[in-house]
């Protein structure tokens, strides 16, 4: 189980690193996103940028994504939103209805509830 | 007999408590919903309902998807849910989470916005003719958070009812107090998804500038350009809406056009070094090396977190002059 994490975690890495695109301006022109952040793009925040896309595509991987969709995903979001992502990524409530699970859950409860109330 | 005064006192004091708590009680309960009735935003009509916003009924745990579909769709594009499932359903998590539904809403050419968490700005949305996808938390038993999307396409205020496009009800109907209460707890959570060109009621200057610059990771091309000039003909203060769309001229060989906005963000914002930067580069590469080399100039020695760039083209701008010099001998 270990390895097999570890070993999408680095294949998600190396995919992102030679893939995932800067956005920083071409020839000369310095880019809205600098203008707006109020400083250039250094390497050290670019480094980051990467290493926080990779780890956020690993984890969607993990959560049952295909590698080359989860980079995808990763792709469109600012890089705020891949921080934020990335801290969060198991907290953040995900829109869906109640599992199997979740069901089963709460009809076993309600029937240890009726069990002992009308027990007597 | 002496006792009886005061008890009524009593009574009508802890009547009045309880009144007062009870009201405390359902201001904390709808606290928006509440403001509203003393504070209805201004312009927005009393009733909408947006009626041509399309309907996909969700499939099981696709909600996401479904709710994306239907703003999308309602802008333009020619979406079902079933291709976004792949881009926004997390199979661990039998969900979609909130980031996901924006980006998404970016690979299909739209700008997504997320509201400020105010009914104030739904409302204003939907009066601008927006769809809004919320997240609502729709469990029936505490400790167990049932979180879904739908989409608000309308309201009726004298009748208090909130419309919206949810699950596989193409249109259901909510108390504007029941509809809080399941929106409160994502924190009144509200994405609009528009085309670029086309700025959101309730958007604010830095946050749909921050919207673009997110959208500018996925698309580069045309439909960024209309999203600058839009935010430009709105904001001709904004130095970044102006350096965009100089940028975006100047990567497609427009460069004269380059020029011209640059200018005239040099002319508002003589100071910006970033500015003063691009319009040389700009200058430079129609060939007027020396009046890029006498703006670039104007930056001098000032500390500037740029200053790396700055050097860099100065440095180019003299090697264009070296060229000429040699090239015309």
């Amino acid at each position: 189980m270990r390895t097999t994490m570890k070993k999408m975690t680095c294949r998600a890495l190396i995919v992102s690193l030679l893939a995932l695109s800067f956005t920083t301006a071409k020839a000369g022109m310095i880019g809205a996103d600098q203008v707006a952040a109020g400083s250039p793009a250094s390497q050290r925040t670019m480094v980051l940028s990467v290493l926080n896309r990779a780890d956020t595509a690993a984890q969607l991987q993990a959560q049952g994504i295909d590698p080359t969709l989860a980079r995808e995903r990763v792709a469109s979001m600012s890089d705020q939103e891949v921080q934020a992502l990335a801290q969060d990524m198991q907290t953040a409530p995900a829109g869906a209805s109640l599992d199997a699970a979740g069901w089963l859950a709460v009809v076993v409860v309600a029937g240890l509830i009726w069990y002992f109330a009308m027990r007597r | 007999m002496t006792g009886r005064a005061p008890r009524a006192r009593w009574a009508a004091r802890l009547g009045s408590a309880l009144i007062v708590a009870t009201l405390a009680g359902c201001a904390q309960l709808v606290p928006q919903t509440i403001a509203l009735r003393t504070g209805w935003p201004k312009g927005v009509p009393q009733t909408v309902e947006l009626r041509n916003v399309p309907f996909f009924p969700q499939k099981e745990y696709e909600c996401g998807p479904a709710a994306l579909a239907t703003v999308l769709a309602s802008s333009g594009v020619a979406v079902t849910p079933d291709p976004l499932v792949k881009e926004v359903y997390l199979p661990a998590r039998h969900g979609s989470l909130q980031l996901e539904m924006l980006a998404a809403a970016r690979r299909y050419g739209r700008v997504s916005y997320q509201l400020a968490p105010r009914y104030d700005d739904l409302l204003r949305e939907l009066a601008a003719g927006n769809p809004v996808v919320v997240l609502q938390e729709i469990g029936l038993f505490p400790g167990l958070p049932d979180w879904h999307y739908a989409v608000v396409n309308g309201f009726d205020y004298p009748s208090g009812t909130v419309y919206l496009r949810s699950g596989t009800d193409p249109r259901q109907k909510m108390p504007f107090t029941y509809f809080e209460r399941t929106w409160m707890k994502s924190n009144y959570w509200a994405m609009v998804a528009t085309p670029p060109d086309r700025i959101p009621a309730t958007a604010t200057e830095d946050g749909w500038l921050r919207a673009l610059i997110a959208f500018s990771r996925t698309e580069q091309g045309e439909p960024l350009t209309r999203g600058y000039e839009a935010a430009l003909r709105r904001w001709p203060d904004n130095v970044a809406a102006a350096v965009g769309l100089a940028n975006q001229y100047h990567a497609h060989g427009a460069i004269a056009q380059s020029v011209k906005v640059l200018r005239q963000a040099h002319e508002r914002h003589p100071d910006s070094v970033v500015v003063l930067n691009n319009l040389a580069q700009a200058l430079s590469d129609e060939g007027r090396q020396h009046e890029a080399l006498a703006l670039i100039d104007k930056i001098g020695n000032r500390p500037t977190p740029f200053a790396a760039q700055v050097n860099s083209t100065r440095q180019l701008i003299l090697q264009r002059l070296a060229q000429q010099k040699t090239g015309s001998r």
